[in-house]
């Protein structure tokens, strides 16, 4: 009850005095905006990369020439290493037996796909072994996928993703129509279900044919190809990724005492690397904005310093009539209070929007990133009572007296 | 019991290195329903004495009693409580929110206790009413009268009907006819059986009151009853 009517008067007595207010919303305004701008992109750019790796299940890793590169001498290092061979995919699957399903797998961008008058440029062609369907995360929704036949003869078949079907067949369906890629011929022969977990439309913007088919069209892909590998379990993975070492070790000839001259993917070890990418990001660029906000809280302090003393006549007929030093302290509290959390909710709305449109300029969608609200709404509050408390003291421990002969 | 009960308070200002002595030991005692004044040059102390009596402050030295209670050991809440309650203060100058209505201003005591919504708006109408304001409650100071600011001030400090109201030269910053109103208004609060003190400079306005303190140089010189040939009722003297 008191404490609402002692909001009330920190409320009004901000009404009164408007323009200040409103300068000082700014102070906070810029400071919170721009924290959030930068945890909202960056939220955003993880969680696309995240529904990226999606696709891989928590069982599956990749095999490529480069692997995760954490330094320019790791990339170069790599770049010199000799591409993966396609006999390996025969070898992993004898000598690993936490292995269950191996297919190696290879993909062009520099892509054009018609049918009829539609076009699309730039489609992810992926040309993958016959069993690529039960390694990744990717599920069959009509039609059926490719057998190992259709790729040892190299058939001109394709599994098409569902922004493809709904960009070049709209109203069409396109079960046994003929699309060409690069003008190249092919047949529908499936669709795949659309990826419902992902935020990212460009998952279903991608088509599968048979490996030796793409083979066959785009060259032989050694330095591009990968294998795919399955293990029996999460569990096994570890073993599974060692079985797959020693095989490739033996077959690349590398040295005892030599480091891998391929690398092994999983999701978790990209996530790894881009959560030590993002963390250092988020530090530095966080760290930065942050001064904004102490310049923020800054000026509410300022302000309400300058206030109190202006106020101190207040203050006094306030004790003068039986204001206990918590009741002034309250006061004071919520006006710097209002003004913090005030400016922190319109920053929170500017930072939002702002992040959502820095990351659709790098072409990622996001979904509004709870943990910048909470943040924001943390972070002002915290302004507003850590600048707002010492200005507060200083008017709830006035002497009554000195406060009432002020002039 | 007495309303007040002061046993050699001293006042003593730290400036540095000279200490200034503003109450040099002052016993007084009050009874409910005294109308006291207490006058004294400028510089005599009357105003640190009334701060003390208002509970505003605390004495250097000495013993305050307050209906009973030491007052002079409290702590500044315990005091705010007491000023709340017990005393509604007069100001010279008035000393109303400047941004509020007449209403508002009244009912910040009961907002401070905690009273209720009803509660509050009973009360304020109330006192408002005792200083026939009841038609300007919506106004804000700036659109009164000095007359009528200090029936405001008058009507907060009746609010939470106080055991004593405390003026501070209450028609120092008012013409004299208005002066003679506000005095009148004490005087009839005084019958309704209000315990009042009022310091002031002016004689004629002392005389309102049954007794005067004259302080000097921080000790009472004299305390005398004022004379019935002297005594001011409604104006005049009889």
């Amino acid at each position: 009850m008191i404490f609402w009517e002692i909001f009330k008067m920190a409320a009004n007595a901000l009404r009164i005095n408007r323009m200040r207010t409103i300068l000082t919303l700014l102070g906070v305004i810029i400071g919170v905006s721009s924290v959030i701008t930068i945890i909202s992109a960056l939220d955003g750019l993880e969680q696309s990369i995240r529904a990226e790796l999606e696709f891989l299940g928590p069982s599956t890793f990749i095999v490529a020439k480069m692997g995760i590169i954490r330094s320019d001498e790791d990339f170069f290092e790599a770049l010199k290493r000799k591409p993966l061979k396609y006999e390996y995919v025969k070898a992993i699957e004898e000598g690993c037996d936490k292995c269950v399903k191996v297919a190696a797998s290879s993909s062009a961008f520099d892509t054009e796909i018609k049918y009829r008058n539609n076009k699309l440029r730039n489609v992810q062609v992926r040309g993958s072994e016959y069993n690529i369907i039960d390694i990744i995360d990717f599920e069959l929704g009509q039609g059926r996928f490719f057998t190992a036949e259709e790729d040892l003869t190299r058939r001109h078949v394709v599994f098409i993703g569902t922004t493809i079907q709904d960009e070049l067949f709209p109203g069409v369906d396109p079960i046994g129509k003929s699309l060409k890629i690069n003008n190249v011929k092919y047949e529908v022969i499936g669709i795949a279900k659309k990826k419902g977990s992902s935020f990212n439309d460009d998952a279903d913007r991608v088509v599968f044919v048979p490996y030796h088919t793409f083979v066959k069209q785009f060259g032989h892909p050694r330095g591009r190809m990968s294998i795919f590998v399955k293990a029996n379990s999460v569990e096994d993975v570890p073993d599974a990724m060692d079985q797959v070492r020693n095989v490739l070790r033996a077959r690349r000839h590398v040295a005892y005492e030599k480091k891998d001259d391929f690398g092994i993917v999983t999701a978790d070890a990209v996530m790894a690397v881009l959560n030590d990418i993002t963390k250092f990001l988020r530090m530095g660029l966080v760290g930065v904005s942050s001064i904004a906000l102490i310049v923020g809280g800054i000026i509410i302090m300022n302000i309400m310093m300058v206030s109190v003393t202006e106020r101190t006549r207040e203050i006094g007929i306030r004790k003068s009539i039986g204001a206990r030093q918590k009741d002034i302290l309250m006061q004071f509290l919520y006006e710097s209070l209002i003004q913090s959390l005030g400016g922190g909710a319109i920053g929170i709305a500017i930072g939002v929007i702002l992040g959502k449109i820095l990351i659709s300029l790098m072409n990622f969608d996001m979904t509004p990133s709870v943990s910048a609200i909470i943040v924001g709404l943390t972070i002002s509050t915290g302004v507003g009572l850590f600048f707002g408390i010492y200005p507060a003291m200083k008017a709830a421990k006035m002497q009554p007296v000195k406060a009432l002969s002020y002039e | 019991m007495s309303l007040i009960e002061t046993k050699d308070i001293w006042k003593t200002y730290d400036m540095g290195k000279i200490q200034v002595h503003a109450l040099r030991g002052i016993s007084i005692e009050i009874n409910k329903g005294d109308y006291i004044a207490i006058m004294g040059p400028s510089g005599s102390g009357k105003s640190t004495l009334m701060n003390l009596v208002g509970c505003l402050d605390t004495p250097s030295k000495g013993e305050y009693y307050f209906t009973g209670n030491r007052v002079s050991q409290m702590e500044e809440d315990e005091l705010a409580t007491i000023r709340n309650k017990e005393i509604g203060f007069v100001f010279q100058t008035f000393n109303l929110m400047p941004r509020a209505t007449a209403f508002h201003n009244v009912e910040l005591p009961l907002i401070y206790n905690g009273s209720s919504k009803e509660d509050r708006d009973e009360k304020t109408r109330k006192a408002l009413a005792a200083v026939d304001l009841t038609d300007r409650m919506m106004h804000r100071p700036n659109e009164l009268s000095g007359g009528q600011r200090q029936r405001v001030a008058i009507a907060r400090a009746l609010v939470n009907e106080p055991s004593l109201i405390l003026a501070d030269e209450p028609t120092g910053n008012l013409d004299t006819k208005t002066g003679l109103e506000i005095m009148q208004l004490f005087s009839r609060l005084h019958k309704e059986g209000n315990t009042i003190i009022i310091v002031t400079h002016e004689r004629d306005v002392a005389t309102y009151a049954d007794r005067i303190l004259f302080i000097r140089d921080g000790q009472i010189e004299s305390d005398e009853l004022v004379s019935t040939n002297e005594k001011k009722i409604n104006g005049t003297i009889i």
